[in-house]
């Protein structure tokens, strides 16, 4: 029970932090669009920068898309959830988070045989840029792995509360009065 | 096993997943990956993968992020509030006048934002909490923000038309100005009805007395300075837009800095603001593409089995409808689904199988699209599954039960339905000002 405790310690520190970065590049993709738009009004439009925002984009959700499991925005569909006890809950999603992992393992095998395929050979993009296509595989496999890793931490939270042990607490922001830390989306 | 027999059971065993609680896209990415491994062998394994690759290109997409940023910072550093008071000042004297301002309100909001999420804030934060104090009824007032925030996905810019485009080809620019006659008209409808059922029954909405009443006419009319600042933000995301100078993301991402400066520049932006806009933009972002890739994926499996043809064989070989009827029956299903399913898993895993029919029977795209949009904006309020009912739930005051919200909403699907009914009637609602702005 401690080793799960302190696994679902370090993941959940792991993808906070990441998260917290990812969560940055809004400003980044902001940036480069709004750059775009001057350059084209002002000289001449430039070839990168819609690419460079997709691949920000991807990094944006895939990297951050564990924090926002932390923040509890993905919704489920709660008609009969919501009526459960929360232990009730937890053996409910004990078992469905299972169907949450087989989704991202099948992920992640076509993440790294499309990674391999791009490294192996030199895969680009068709487009006028032609930017290499492994660095932002790569961003997706990342991603996907600290997914998968959180789904496990979240598996690991429900035994822990139905073994009668409290789950860690979940990592939060120091920022006065920003609340409890958890999106309402 | 036939495919059609193998499309009903995925389509079956993603609703039973759903009713799981298993967040919404683990449920469908499950079901997607499993049939396409037990349909296609090995080769269908990199299917989920694929997925990501193809929703990467459909690079609209970066406008969700921009669009949703800007509600946040609308809402959280509440320079709205200046707007509701307007609207609250000039339609308070009228008996549900200030249900009416809502709405009011709710179409400026839209018109700054893509989704029902920020109308959705600043209604449950800002004008609920004030109506229910002038004891507004709260069953009507529950409605009157929920279907007045499900205007942001009609009224452009509109994220849900962007995804429609995305999928049925059609030029953005096009669909955005399709959507603003319906959507007025939608709006100009609620108001109808909230008059009408005010005039019969007073007591639902009664009308300011007092000093709020009394207040001198210049003070009004500084207050109407406040209807600017939307204004400004659409016309600095549209004019750029419209006259082709930047493109559609680059137009979501002016808007986006617009809003932040303007609320630096009205010293709104502190760090907690700062914090929660983007953080809960994360939120709300992953939660959609995250939805979108797991159902990309779950529609590739969807057309391998030929759904498509087989769905249109049907309506119009086997069964020889007329096309209106099939038209008809369309929405009736999507309604239908729109209620149980996920709403955007639905426009990403049903719209192409619809929409090659809409095309074959030989209705306009452009106005198919608004007419989807409209049948979207019901699916997001009718429970039990809806993203408007999601929010509602979350930011409303202890005194409104689920059981209020849900039958809150009564009223006003009826008033869109008849919507989706006027728009059949008159598709030159639609298609008049694309015409008149494309076409000179």
């Amino acid at each position: 029970m401690r080793l799960l405790a302190s696994y679902i310690r370090l993941v959940d520190r792991l993808n906070f932090r990441l998260g917290r970065i990812a969560m940055y590049l809004l400003f980044a993709m902001m940036a480069i669009l709004f750059w775009s738009s001057l350059s084209k009004i002002m000289f001449r439009p430039s070839l990168w920068t819609l690419e460079m925002a997709q691949f920000l984009m991807v990094g944006y959700y895939m990297v951050g898309g564990p924090y926002s499991i932390q923040l509890g925005s993905n919704v489920r569909m709660d008609l009969m959830y919501r009526k459960l006890d929360s232990r009730q809950k937890a053996w409910m999603d004990g078992f469905t988070v299972l169907f949450l992992i087989t989704y991202l393992a099948f992920l992640l095998y076509g993440g790294i045989n499309s990674t391999i395929y791009a490294l192996q050979f030199s895969e680009r993009s068709y487009s006028v840029w032609q930017p290499y296509m492994w660095p932002v595989k790569l961003v997706m496999v990342t991603g996907i792995i600290l997914m998968l890793l959180q789904s496990l931490a979240e598996l690991a939270r429900d035994i822990l509360s139905l073994r009668g042990h409290p789950p860690p607490a979940r990592p939060a922001p120091i920022i006065a009065g920003s609340g409890n830390g958890r999106g309402e989306g | 096993m036939s495919y059609e027999a193998i499309a009903i059971l995925m389509f079956s065993s993603m609703m039973l997943m759903l009713l799981t609680g298993q967040r919404v896209f683990g449920a469908i990415g499950f079901i997607a990956v499993i049939s396409a491994f037990f349909l296609y062998g090995t080769g269908g394994s990199e299917l989920g993968f694929t997925a990501s690759l193809k929703l990467m290109k459909w690079y609209p997409l970066l406008t969700l992020p921009m669009f949703v940023f800007m509600g946040y910072v609308m809402s959280e550093s509440r320079i709205a509030d200046d707007l509701y008071r307007m609207f609250h000042v000039w339609m308070g004297p009228v008996n549900g006048g200030l249900a009416i301002g809502t709405i009011g309100l709710m179409v400026l909001i839209s018109a700054m934002n893509g989704l029902s999420v920020a109308g959705m804030a600043i209604g449950a934060t800002i004008a609920l909490p004030e109506l229910l104090r002038r004891g507004y009824d709260k069953l009507m007032i529950t409605g009157v923000i929920q279907a007045g925030s499900s205007l942001g996905i009609l009224v452009p810019p509109s994220v849900v038309l962007v995804l429609y485009a995305m999928i049925a080809r059609q030029p953005v620019g096009q669909l955005w100005l399709a959507g603003v006659i319906p959507g007025l008209i939608l709006s100009l409808l609620f108001i109808l009805y909230i008059a009408i059922r005010c005039r019969l029954s007073p007591h639902l909405g009664p009308s300011l007395t007092g000093p709020e009443r009394d207040m001198p006419f210049r003070e009004k009319l500084r207050l109407l300075q406040a209807g600017l600042l939307p204004l400004f933000i659409f016309a600095a995301m549209m004019v750029p837009f419209l006259n082709g100078w930047t493109s559609l993301v680059e137009s979501s991402a002016l808007g986006a800095v617009c809003a932040f400066l303007v609320a630096v520049w009205r010293g709104r932006m502190t760090r907690r603001v700062f914090e929660e806009s983007v953080r809960k933009t994360l939120g709300i972002t992953c939660m959609f593409m995250w939805i979108i890739l797991a159902a990309l994926a779950f529609g590739a499996v969807f057309d391998g089995l030929g759904a498509g043809r087989a769905l249109e064989s049907l309506f119009v070989g086997q069964l020889g409808l007329n096309p209106w009827v099939i038209i008809i029956l369309m929405q009736l299903s999507f309604l239908l689904m729109g209620t149980f399913l996920d709403d955007t898993a639905m426009l990403v895993i049903v719209a192409p199988l619809y929409v090659p029919l809409v095309k074959a029977l030989g209705f306009d795209l452009i106005w198919y699209g608004v007419l989807y949009t409209i049948t979207c904006q019901i699916a997001y309020m009718t429970p039990p599954f809806g993203y408007n009912l999601f929010l509602m739930r979350a930011m409303a005051p202890p005194e409104i039960s689920i059981t209020d919200i849900y039958r809150s909403v009564i009223p006003f699907v009826g008033v869109m339905v008849l919507m989706l009914a006027i728009m059949m009637l008159f598709p030159e609602l639609a298609l008049w000002l694309p015409d008149r702005v494309y076409n000179k």
